[in-house]
């Protein structure tokens, strides 16, 4: 069964609460394995979170757009997530890996977000087009 | 996030519920170096009710973890296989003392 989710959201931390109950009821409409969905939540969140927290120079309000789709067909089945914003360019893919095997200590606070995006899903694209950040996440289903 | 806030054996308990993410991360932070402040050492978080926790959640852990390296004891319950799963790439299942219940928690504060 293929699948769409489109949402736009307002540069405001607040609208991660209406994300997520989005992508509980998509996840729930197709069925998606908690622990599938749990880690959407995760790589949304951090994504936004990042956008809404460090992409702007201005205090103005900006407006991000969300996509969450179950390509038809796809054999095994794949879920694609794609973030777009106008905020300052930064891609992901170039973000620093932190070390997670450095005692508390040595621990920089901070920096693990894009990390865990990284971890959870299987691949990320980045591209910056017509002054946008595009990014595009995917995660395959097992089974 | 639902914060409870309970003392056992010496310790104090702090319970999450819900989901702990950039929105009041915040919160949490500012409770847990409230009860640091104070002069509590023994620290137990129990996540039996903990269904999400993000990088916020994460830092702010690391945080009291840091505060309480030298002077006292911070140890997790309960924590849900998907949470577990975000410790062990975050590495934060080496230095966290990880327990399966709020009472052998309780006991590794002591």
């Amino acid at each position: 069964m293929n699948g769409e989710l489109t949402l736009t959201v307002k540069n405001d931390l607040t609208e991660l609460a209406r994300v997520s109950s989005a992508v509980a009821e998509f996840g729930q409409r197709h069925a998606l394995p908690a622990a599938v969905l749990f880690d959407l939540h995760l790589a949304l969140d951090e994504i936004l979170t990042n956008i809404i927290s460090y992409g702007y120079n201005d205090n103005r309000e900006h407006e991000i757009v969300v996509r969450v789709t179950l390509p038809a067909g796809s054999q095994p089945r794949r879920i694609e997530l794609e973030v777009r914003d106008d905020g300052r360019p930064f891609n992901p893919l170039d973000a620093a890996q932190p070390d997670v095997s450095a005692p508390v200590a040595e621990r920089p606070v901070g920096g693990l977000g894009i990390y865990l995006v990284r971890r959870v899903m299987d691949d990320l694209e980045y591209r910056r087009q017509q002054g946008k950040n595009v990014l595009v996440m995917r995660k395959t289903l097992a089974g | 996030m639902e914060l409870t806030e309970s003392k056992k054996g010496g310790a104090v308990v702090l319970g999450l519920s819900g989901r702990v993410d950039a929105t009041n991360a915040g919160v949490l932070e500012q409770r847990i170096l409230a009860l640091i402040d104070a002069g509590e050492k023994r620290l137990v978080i129990d996540c039996a009710q903990l269904q999400y926790i993000s990088s916020a959640g994460l830092r702010v852990l690391l945080i009291a973890a840091k505060r309480l390296s030298d002077s006292g004891k911070l140890a997790l319950a309960a924590l849900n296989h998907q949470i577990r799963d975000v410790f062990d790439i975050a590495g934060f299942s080496s230095i966290f003392q990880i327990c399966r219940t709020q009472d052998d928690a309780v006991a590794a504060v002591q």
